[in-house]
């Protein structure tokens, strides 16, 4: 049932792959003998072809996630969207902190184990990788301090 | 053969001074730090690290053995997240995965993390002697690789892979057809023309590779861990103290070798290199294993020997065309004549003529750089494998931060933060789907070099396909493909037959 | 959310004004691409060579994406005003602007000030190819546009095209019939050219240093205005052999188009005092550069009559309509 549903949103995909492929790339003047749009073309046949098989001759597979486990998904997705939006404007010390005390937390730590936690990933990495790394981080809101 | 000799021995004479020693371990050991964040690997690790070490004021020698020792730092550090947290550090690592992960899930982490800087240590040693017998004729044979035998290369490793891991042999081909298509978002090389961009500039120049592979790997692993963890299917992990066994060393040491060599011949050619290499040499020792075939992707040592030989010696080819042409011929030898040309030293034909203490002082210090790596990191196998002990509630956070920082490090684009998220989910849906990731990831490595070198040659051949076929290596390498394809056909049904 | 933001920020700055927008705090050298390459040098050109005469250490930052696509855009939404940023750019951003890359950011979007170096085009061969001299190449492409096979590091319509399509026009022949192979960067173009793929390779001067005396290729002419200095005297230009081909790699900065004048020109004022220096002239050099040192009104002028001529030939070439 789950490749079945798969295999519908390929068609889907690859359609609209397939139609940007043969009707909306065009190099302005023809230079190489197949310009910018034969290979789109052949892999979106190609992948058409095997969605097509797989929606006829779909694998079993159990896709079956309790609703709870659906919801804490759900969250961890909404978590790492949060963790991306407020990156920069944050810096990677307080943004990192949230990020991991609030996922230990739903991951069943207690909550003082988790802002500890949360705090010594924020400072500690920043501190090995910007001072001894040299990698580029944001700085954000601290960066006054840093 | 004397001239070798004694340029080497002079090289060693710079490179075993007690402060060229001291940087090579120094780097081997910072190369390892930096490479063990996912997503970077020894490209973005010598680049990161390069001012710094510009910036100690080292004379020219000191400082390009300490980039030596970062590199194969980094190269090795790559390998700890690969195996520990099935998130391959640079696209050389994701054969790495396939078969060092599950060991690692097995409760021999020590032993697949042992095994690994082994089989990378004798890569790289084999890798630098031919360097150091046959570099000049090989760069010669490289020059003459044409676009279309390129075409027939690449041809060469999809018929590989098509012996890859994966149930059902539709969805590895879909997989492939994913990178593939993946590949093709940005503008066109030959062209100029945006293809599938919708308008949004962030990819205007195609996706990053870190970004796919960080996306498709770490941040689908770290979704499916949070999955297992939380529907109380995660099994604590054994960790037990494992480490190489002499049994192991005597099964992969023919593997070793073969990887190592083809993975040099692979790695000379501009361009080409480690994801190759190592998806080729997988291939081979999987079709050389016979009736074993069915233990690889569950923890074999020579599906972790093959590519880690494999790219560590291509990654000592690609300095070949480098030192002896002074043409880069990957994206970290491109960094490394960077550095050269930063002290002054001019890559090429000439550097040995003009600058004999730094080419071989360079080459001596590979030799050291592959010892310092195994020096450092066998004693610490046990360190990092104890990574593993972290409970999976702080383990799974860290997964996120890490591949943040590889990702913004890096690219330093908030927008591929978000892309690396889309990605993630897509691929814990494949994975739910019983896809195997690895062809996703070659496929989009694999599906420049394809397209471009395929309209290259036809360019060349004012579109005439009998190119395609015209020379000796292109039309070796179909042979080949076909071979590599048919030959375990042909063994089945040649056993059906004698059952019968 | 990205957009709110954005636009907070924006009111934000209106409300608390641009008091002392003159006074360059923590200046910042933006390279609008990954670590490593060519716009990473042009600020570290900047860094060096420039970064003191401004009293605080100049910061490089990173901002890839669209082949600086991204980086115009922001400089046109939200950071117009930004006194102490500076964006490094080059001729192919040039370029980019005059083939519409960039969307609706045209060159009046931006203000352009100051340079830090050029490279140059040049047309190379191997060194048994047949060719010995431009003209011998030349009057092959007259004879037939597609006899034989043109490479280069770019696409169809990037800097490295545009010189073999010049090369071509300052003949008289259609550049949309030559054989153009694109590669992967010089690198793998310099390889196809050894390797006998291509005939000819449209390639820069800089990179060029390290095959000079190697006897394996040869550079038949530099498409500089003018002789250059050593290693490269030797060389003819395209212009003393009679063909109107010339491409100069620009390599400078631009600041967002609603800075203050007080800013643009102590940012102006700092290029200027550097221009004059030998140190700014030794990291000019160790980076591979050609001096071109031209800053403020002058460059902007010089800039803009360079995108009014390279949307002609870009016309001409087919690339926009």
């Amino acid at each position: 049932m789950a490749d079945r549903l798969f295999a519908l949103f390929a068609l889907i995909a690859g359609g609209i792959y397939t139609y940007v492929a043969f009707f909306i790339i065009k190099a302005p003047f023809q230079y190489d003998p197949l310009g910018p749009e034969t290979w789109p073309q052949v892999l979106a046949v190609v992948f058409l072809l095997c969605s097509l098989y797989v929606l006829v001759r779909p694998d079993h597979i159990q896709f079956a996630l309790g609703r709870s486990v659906w919801l804490r998904l759900l969250m961890l997705v909404v978590m790492l969207g949060g963790y991306a939006e407020l990156y920069e404007p944050l810096g990677f010390v307080i943004s990192t902190a949230l990020f991991c005390c609030l996922l230990s937390v739903m991951l069943g730590a207690n909550r003082l184990h988790s802002v500890a936690f949360g705090c010594a990933t924020g400072i500690i990495g920043y501190g090995i990788c910007d001072y001894l790394l040299g990698l580029n981080l944001p700085e954000g809101l601290l960066a006054p301090f840093l | 053969m004397n001239e070798v000799l004694s340029g080497l021995s002079g090289g060693f004479g710079v490179a075993l001074m007690p402060l060229n020693l001291f940087l090579v371990l120094i780097g081997c050991f910072a190369g390892t730090l930096i490479g063990a964040l996912p997503g970077i690997g020894p490209i973005n690790g010598v680049a990161i690290l390069l001012p710094i070490a510009y910036s100690l004021g080292l004379p020219p020698e000191s400082a390009l053995i300490l980039l030596a020792g970062i590199y194969y730092g980094a190269e090795y550090g790559g390998r700890i997240s690969s195996i520990l947290l099935n998130v391959p550090g640079d696209a050389g690592a994701v054969m790495t995965t396939l078969d060092g992960n599950p060991m690692a899930k097995r409760g021999e982490a020590g032993r697949a993390l042992s095994i690994s800087a082994i089989a990378s240590f004798v890569g790289g040693t084999i890798a630098v002697i031919l360097m150091s017998l046959f570099g000049p004729f090989l760069a010669k044979f490289a020059l003459t690789f044409t676009p279309a035998d390129y075409v027939a290369l690449m041809v060469f490793a999809f018929a590989s892979l098509s012996s890859l891991v994966g149930k059902n042999q539709v969805k590895t081909l879909m997989g492939a057809a994913i990178g593939l298509m993946l590949a093709t978002v940005g503008i066109d090389a030959n062209t100029g023309v945006a293809r599938y961009t919708g308008g949004i500039p962030d990819i205007l120049a195609g996706f990053d590779f870190l970004v796919v592979v960080i996306g498709f790997f770490g941040m689908a692993e770290l979704i499916h861990l949070v999955e297992q963890q939380i529907s109380g299917k995660l099994k604590l992990l054994p960790i037990g103290k494992s480490f190489v066994s002499w049994k192991d060393l005597m099964q992969i040491r023919w593997t070793m070798l073969r990887s190592s060599i083809i993975g040099f011949v692979i790695g000379v050619l501009p361009g080409v290199g480690a994801s190759v290499a190592s998806a080729v040499t997988y291939g081979t020792e999987m079709r050389m294993a016979g009736e074993d075939r069915k233990k690889f992707g569950t923890g074999d040592p020579r599906g972790l020997a093959a590519p880690e030989s494999g790219n560590n010696a291509a990654a000592g080819g690609a300095m070949v065309p480098m030192l002896t042409l002074g043409i880069p011929g990957s994206g970290t030898t491109a960094i490394l004549l960077g550095a050269l040309m930063l002290f002054n030293v001019t890559p090429g034909p000439l550097m040995f003529e003009q600058r004999p203490e730094i080419a071989w002082g360079l080459i001596a210090s590979m030799y050291i750089g592959n010892l310092a790596l195994l020096v450092i990191n066998l004693p610490l196998v046990g360190l990092f494998a104890r990574m593993l002990t972290i409970p999976q509630k702080y383990l799974s956070p860290l997964i996120a931060v890490l591949a943040f920082i590889g990702v913004y490090s890096v690219v330093g684009n908030p927008f591929d933060l978000f892309l690396i998220i889309a990605f993630g989910i897509f691929g814990w849906v494949l994975r739910k789907l019983e896809f195997s990731l690895a062809p996703i990831i070659l496929g989009f490595v694999l599906g420049h070099l394809f397209e471009d070198n395929l309209r290259r040659a036809l360019s060349i051949s004012r579109g005439d396909w009998s190119i395609l076929v015209s020379t000796w290596e292109s039309i070796g390498l179909y042979v080949m493909a076909v071979l590599i394809v048919a030959l375990p056909v042909i063994i089945g049904i040649r056993n059906r037959r004698k059952a019968k | 959310m990205k957009k709110l933001f954005a636009a907070s920020v924006v009111m934000a700055g209106c409300l608390f004004g641009t008091a002392n927008a003159a006074d360059i705090e923590k200046p910042e050298c933006i390279a609008p691409a990954k670590p490593g390459g060519g716009f990473d040098l042009t600020c570290r050109v900047a860094q060096g060579g420039v970064g003191d005469k401004l009293g605080e250490p100049m910061q490089v930052t990173f901002m890839p994406g669209g082949i600086g696509a991204v980086a115009i855009t922001l400089f046109n939404t939200t950071r117009t005003d930004d006194p102490n940023a500076i964006v490094a750019f080059s001729s192919g951003s040039l370029l980019n602007i005059a083939t519409g890359k960039y969307g609706e950011w045209t060159e009046n979007d931006v203000r352009f000030l100051a340079t830090v170096g050029a490279d140059f085009g040049a047309v190379i061969v191997r060194a048994d190819s047949e060719y010995k001299t431009l003209d011998d190449l030349m009057n092959k492409v007259k004879e037939d546009e597609s006899s034989l096979a043109i490479g280069a590091g770019g696409s169809v319509g990037s800097q490295d095209w545009m010189k073999a399509a010049l090369l071509l026009k300052a003949v008289d022949s259609d550049p949309r019939k030559m054989i153009y192979v694109a590669y992967d960067g010089g690198g793998d173009a310099l390889t196809g050219l050894l390797g006998g793929s291509i005939d000819v390779y449209t390639g820069d001067i800089g990179e060029m240093t390290a095959h000079l005396g190697t006897g394996q290729l040869r550079v038949l002419a530099v498409m500089s205005p003018e002789r250059l200095p050593e290693p490269f005297a030797d060389i003819p230009t395209t212009k003393e052999l009679g063909y109107d081909a010339e491409w100069t790699i620009m390599r400078g900065f631009y600041m967002g188009k609603n800075v203050s004048d007080e800013a643009y020109d102590k940012w102006v004022a700092a290029f200027k005092e550097a221009y004059g220096t030998e140190e700014f002239a030794k990291i000019q050099k160790d980076k591979g550069l050609l001096p071109l040192n031209i800053a403020g009104k002058d460059l902007d002028e010089n800039v803009k009559e360079r995108i009014k001529k390279l949307r002609e030939i870009a016309r001409e070439a087919g690339l926009i309509q």
